[in-house]
């Protein structure tokens, strides 16, 4: 093929040479430079905040104040002072965090995936009917437990219990004359929809939630708490890239009279294992990264270190530019780390299941 | 639910403070006291330093907790609202404490400052211990800071020039136009004539009230200045305010391009770096001035009292009117000032949940703050963020030059303190409840609006009374003005 | 599950027998419980909780808190009430121009309903449509009685600037250097890495990293602002520049994200049908828009409709850069929220939350079903 490839460009004009690709596989001159002078741009775009983070936690307040620096031993003397302030002098503190960030990050992502893999897994290979008066009953039983708690104060565990026992003799009973149900889409849109909802909305009933199960400020709440916010976009991901995996497998191994458990560790999962990496590492960023639930649910044993980037704006005192910028430093390196590590996965990785359609 | 626990725990503690006496040695040992305030060397470290001192003095383990300021309120009153008290001491703004007074939820001090003569109680200057440290006349907080804003010029600047320091909005324009555009630091480029904080959701708030103060309060600090005590009216749609609203904006006219966007941390950073000849600040300028990152402004500040004015508001037609001996009986040269007492200052409230033992370790804790002993070395420190607040603090120089003040500015700066701190029509802040939701929320807005040319001084003055009466309606008029009254020290 | 080989006697084998067999029968069950129930318990309940503090005044109370219940009132005050210009937009007359483009618009979209009808008809489809529709009308009112007619609009506008031009903005740049990223070049794995690095950094850290980037007194680039002559401008007081530069923040944060999504999908497309076509002579054009973006479709979609959902969020940028100033001019919905929140207004702040619930729901609802599952259908046939 590349013979008569070549036979077609031979005799070519000065433009030609320049936009037209010699044979597949490679650039011409000019759309190179094109593409390269693009990416690099964007690499410029890219590095330049982070090279500016990076010297300003060199600098003093006075190189900060007294209008732009640019480079370090040109135009400013770096110092270590801020560096010295986080890790050396105040190092409890900063390490305390960050080991909870790195607890509560990995163990939430673990268990995020874990369960929303096997969620997915059932939602794209299992039908599920769920009648759509059960769910009613179920929803206007809990919906009277919370009006009993409310109302006449009756202590909550027992109200639960109550509403949930009611609703399972109902389920017996009436159950079965429902007749319209709902479908595995249906579930899916569900759990999605959970992530659309502003985290403002529900962090107060959380923390008297955990603060009724005297859980507040452990890293369990946070832990737990993290899973449900990101499962929706695990499930989201995995749904797609599961339903893309070819059935027959998973078939042929129930053949042989697999359980569906032992299909799901031994023959789904290794096949997902790029959607899994990048899954992985999409919640593991956003279970880092997270601001407003580690405010409210910690208090000083868990908090995170986003919290440590919050803290460095000392209000009237005017923000510690210098250590906030140690710590946004310190707080990206594991990330980058990970992605490193992932980074052969990803390339494949997020492939959305639609690409098969 | 737990009403009867409440009461319970309070006779208890009445009973126990009575064996009370605060400082002996070892006495609390296996305490542990958690205080919640916010983070970084500010405030914060101090207490860390005086924690461990006061640990091996008396046994109490002090663990000081910290979350990002703007967090910091909500925090505190949910954990002590909700009963969940993981906290026991909240080192805050003093203002936001009648929110929790109103929950009651502070430990009534009052008997423990009775019982405790370290303290040194008559030396605390009047307005902060009567007014701020005070909720419906029972003491609830002890102060660590001392917080009111005053005017800040560059000295050396307005001697050379010949220009005196402004002591009202006219002459405060004048300073400004004539100063604006030169160098002021000598780094060849143009600096500012005035630097105000007029970020939205920050502190601008704190500075329209310091500015509009001097215009609507006279009759000293029991007048207040945002409602009518008898009908609980925002004093807000008048010419005072608009007066206020407009002086406030203009100053921007001499100011850097980011005001609008610059909090009281971006400003303060300009005057350290020299570049604002007039400024409005606390008092922190002045430790700041000697300290390392203050150097291009060392010895060359000047303070002053807030500007006032001639022309004060008429409470019952809504003009402008010129002082007389009667309007403006606390006047000087004819011109009424108002320092205002923006945020109230950083001060400690106890839990009145906590354990009994844990709230009288907490109590000598703090006192041990506040003790002259201390608080005198630590207001002179810059890094601290402790501001004077004690007589014995601004009469006495030696302890203000030993930490680095020439003797001049020492005079100058604690002049200006006591100026403002003894005047007798200085303006308290807004202390009844849903203060965040009138300042925080309607006010702040609405000024914001108007400094981003949205919506005119009329219109900012009217959309304030609309939003603040709707939020007296919700707490409900009567009990929202019997707050206001006893806020005010009024008691009938 | 095979029990041979395991050691044990018989009955104790038929036991684990048992239970292993139980196991598989209820395996659909179990799959799906553990999400489930976390779902229900950490979401469904604070959404109804929330739910009953937006129809209430919520105050803390020593020990314990008060719900009074007020009705409607948290909402009436966000459309008709004290809060009205702050939600929705100040309205004083509508001009010549509003009027053309409402008009215009409620044409159409009643032309849209009309077709529907005449096409198929399923009455959940309707009611879906009709829902869509009055969204979509009351957004096009709301847009020509504000920005149209010259007057300021509220914080729904503001959301809906950041959610629509942001997206597009990133979703043109994403799929620009992920086509680039595509071409055959040197150091692919350096600038996947490199690129993607924004997107670690924690929000917050990223607001003020851009608020220091914009700073015109002493950020990077207060040399060539003074040199150009703006040395007096900050963007920070002009609300179109503030806006503006919020978008570039949150962009510059997640184009990574459709950058790298898209990528992979690129590198899946099989290569035959390219160098068919290239063989064929058909231009670079020709070649994106009959084979790869069909193939690209799906998953530009899916995205996006994540993107939607993030961005109608967007609350960390806005606080620290400008905390919503100048004015109310960047303050989007969440922030809103936020801020009455702070301020202990529990009521309202719930109630906003909801109204934002419900924008994002109607308009990725409606994306989906109409844009992307339109599209699918016509890929398909």
């Amino acid at each position: 093929m590349t013979a008569v490839r070549k036979k077609i460009s031979r005799r070519r004009t000065p433009l030609q040479w320049l936009f037209e690709a010699p044979s597949i596989g490679k650039m011409a001159p000019g759309t190179a430079v094109f593409v390269y002078g693009l990416l690099l741009f964007w690499t410029l775009v890219v590095l330049f905040p982070l090279y500016w983070v990076l010297i300003t936690s060199f600098k003093t307040a006075l190189d900060v104040n007294n209008g732009p620096v640019f480079l370090p031993w040109v135009d400013f003397t770096p110092s270590l002072h801020a560096w010295r302030e986080l890790l050396v002098i105040d190092y409890e503190d900063t390490l305390r965090s960050y080991i909870n960030s790195i607890v509560i990050a990995t163990l939430s992502t673990a268990l995020c995936v874990a369960v929303g893999s096997m969620a997915a897994y059932a939602l794209a290979r299992i039908t599920y009917k769920p009648k759509f008066g059960n769910i009613l009953l179920f929803v206007l039983a809990m919906l009277g437990g919370c009006y009993v708690v409310w109302k006449a104060g009756v202590d909550w565990k027992i109200a639960m219990t109550a509403a949930f026992a009611i609703w399972f003799f109902l389920l017996k009973s009436v159950g079965r004359f429902f007749k319209k149900s709902v479908g595995n889409g249906d579930i899916l849109f569900w759990m999605i929809s959970q992530r659309i909802l502003p985290p403002i909305v529900t962090v107060v009933p959380i923390y008297m939630m955990f603060q009724n199960l005297k859980m507040l400020d452990t890293h369990l709440a946070l832990i737990l708490t993290y899973t449900v916010v990101n499962l929706p976009i695990v499930v989201w991901l995995l749904y797609d890239f599961i339903s893309g995996i070819p059935i027959e497998l998973e078939e042929s191994a129930q053949l042989d009279g697999a359980s569906r458990f032992r299909t799901f560790w031994e023959i789904v999962l290794p096949l997902a294992k790029p959607g899994l990496a990048a899954t992985t590492l999409l919640v593991l960023i956003l279970a880092w990264n997270e601001y407003i639930l580690a405010v409210f649910l910690s208090t000083s044993n868990a908090q995170t270190i986003p919290i440590l980037v919050a803290a460095m704006n000392a209000g009237e005192r005017g923000i510690l530019w210098w250590s906030m910028c140690v710590v946004i430093i310190i707080m990206i390196i594991p990330v980058v780390f990970m992605a490193i590590l992932l980074q052969r996965f990803i390339s494949k990785g997020v492939l959305l299941g639609a690409v098969k359609g | 639910m737990k009403k009867q626990l409440t009461t319970l725990v309070g006779s208890a503690v009445i009973a126990g403070t009575t064996a009370f006496s605060p400082l002996q040695a070892a006495e609390f040992d296996g305490v542990e006291i958690n205080i919640l305030t916010r983070p970084g060397p500010v405030i914060a470290q101090r207490m860390v330093e005086r924690g461990e001192e006061f640990t091996e003095m008396t046994g109490a383990k002090i663990r000081v907790n910290e979350v990002p300021f703007a967090e910091l309120f909500q925090k505190i009153l949910t954990d002590w609202a909700t009963g969940t008290n993981s906290i026991d001491v909240a080192v805050f703004a003093s203002g936001w404490a009648v929110e929790l007074a109103d929950g009651d939820l502070l430990e009534d001090l009052t008997p423990y400052v009775e019982a405790d003569e370290k303290l040194q109680f008559e030396d605390i200057a009047p307005f902060f211990r009567e007014f701020n440290q005070k909720i419906g006349g029972k003491t609830k907080l002890i102060t660590i800071d001392g917080d009111f804003q005053m005017l800040y010029y560059r000295r050396d600047i307005f001697d050379e020039m010949g220009i005196a320091p402004p002591r009202n909005w006219d002459e405060y324009m004048a300073a400004a136009k004539a100063t604006h555009g030169k160098d002021l630091n000598g780094d060849g480029e143009p600096d500012y004539g005035s630097c105000i904080f007029k970020k939205r959701n920050a502190q601008s708030y704190f500075a329209i009230m310091s500015v509009a103060a001097a215009f609507s309060q006279t009759q000293g600090t029991g007048q207040g200045f945002f409602f009518d005590p008898e009908t609980m009216k925002p004093l807000i749609n008048n010419e005072a305010w608009i007066e206020a609203l407009n002086v406030y904006k203009a100053t921007g006219e001499y100011g850097p391009a980011e005001e609008l966007n610059q909090d009281i941390g971006d400003t303060r950073a300009l005057v350290q770096a020299g570049r604002c000849a007039l400024a409005i600040d606390w008092g922190d300028i002045g430790p700041l001035s000697i300290d390392e990152s203050g150097a291009a402004i060392r010895d060359k500040m000047g303070a002053t009292p807030m500007p006032g004015t001639s022309r004060v508001l008429d409470r019952e037609t809504g003009k402008l009117v010129d002082c007389d001996a009667e309007r403006c009986p606390h006047a000087i040269d004819g011109i009424n000032i108002s320092p205002f007492a923006a945020f109230g200052g950083w001060s400690g409230a106890i839990n009145k949940k906590a354990d009994d033992q844990v709230k009288q370790a907490a109590y000598a804790f703090l006192s041990y703050m506040n003790q002259p002993e201390q608080s005198n070395v630590d207001v002179t420190m810059g890094w601290t963020g402790y501001n004077p607040y004690r007589n014995s603090q601004l009469d006495d120089t030696s302890k203000w030059v030993a930490a680095g003040f020439s003797e001049e500015f020492a005079q100058n700066y604690l002049g200006a303190i006591k100026d403002s701190l003894n005047n007798p029509n200085m303006a308290s802040d807004l202390r009844i409840p849903g203060t965040a939701q009138y300042q925080g929320n309607v006010l702040d807005r609405e000024l914001a609006r108007f400094l981003a040319d949205e919506i005119t001084a009329e219109e900012a003055v009217a959309n304030i009374e609309a939003g603040w009466e709707e939020i007296t309606e919700d707490f409900g008029r009567d009990t929202q003005r019997d707050m206001y009254k006893a806020s005010l020290g009024i008691t009938n | 599950m095979s029990t041979v080989g395991k050691q044990g006697t018989p009955s104790r084998r038929a036991r684990t027998h048992r239970i292993s067999e139980w196991l598989d029968r209820q395996s659909s069950t179990l799959f799906i419980t553990p999400a489930v129930v976390l779902i229900l318990v950490f979401s469904l309940f604070p959404l109804v909780a929330s739910l009953i503090i937006a129809f209430s005044r919520f105050r803390l109370r020593a020990g314990s808190y008060q719900v009074r219940w007020v009705g409607f009132k948290n909402f009436e005050k966000q459309f008709f009430g004290s809060e009205q210009f702050h939600f929705l937009g100040t309205f004083k007359g509508m001009s010549v121009l509003g009027w053309v483009v409402a008009t215009v618009a409620g044409v159409l979209i009643l032309y849209w309903l009309y077709r529907y009808c005449r096409q198929k008809f399923w009455w959940l489809g309707f009611i879906g449509r009709i829902i869509s529709a009055l969204m979509a009308f009351g957004l096009v009112l709301l847009f020509s009685a504000t920005l149209l007619s010259g007057h300021q609009f509220g914080t729904l506008g503001v959301t809906l600037f950041y959610v629509f031009v942001g997206c597009s903005l990133q979703f043109a740049i994403g799929l620009g250097l992920a086509l680039l990223c595509a071409q055959p070049i040197r150091g692919r794995t350096f600038f996947r890495v490199v690129f993607f690095l924004p997107l670690m950094i924690t929000p917050i850290g990223i607001g003020y990293a851009f608020r220091m980037l914009a700073d015109t007194t002493k950020g990077p680039f207060s040399p060539a602002w003074q040199w150009v002559g703006l040395g007096d401008f900050a963007w920070s007081t002009d609300p179109w520049a503030a806006r503006l530069f919020i978008v570039i923040g949150d962009s510059w944060q997640w184009i990574p994200f459709v950058f790298i999504i898209l990528l992979a999908a690129l590198e899946n497309i099989p290569k035959d049908h390219r160098e068919a076509a290239e063989v064929d002579g058909a231009s670079g054009w020709q070649i994106f828009r009959e084979i790869t973006w069909p193939q690209l479709l799906p998953v530009a979609a899916t995205v996006m409709l994540i993107r939607l959902i993030e961005a109608f969020k967007l609350v960390d940028l806005p606080n620290i850069m400008t905390a919503g100033g100048p004015g109310i001019a960047t303050e989007s919905m969440s922030l809103h929220s936020y801020f009455a929140w702070r301020s202990l207004d529990l009521g309202q702040s719930a109630a906003i939350a909801y109204l934002l619930l419900i924008t994002t729901v109607v308009i990725c609802v409606s994306f989906f079903n109409y844009v992307v599952l339109g599209r699918l259908r016509q890929g398909n046939a």
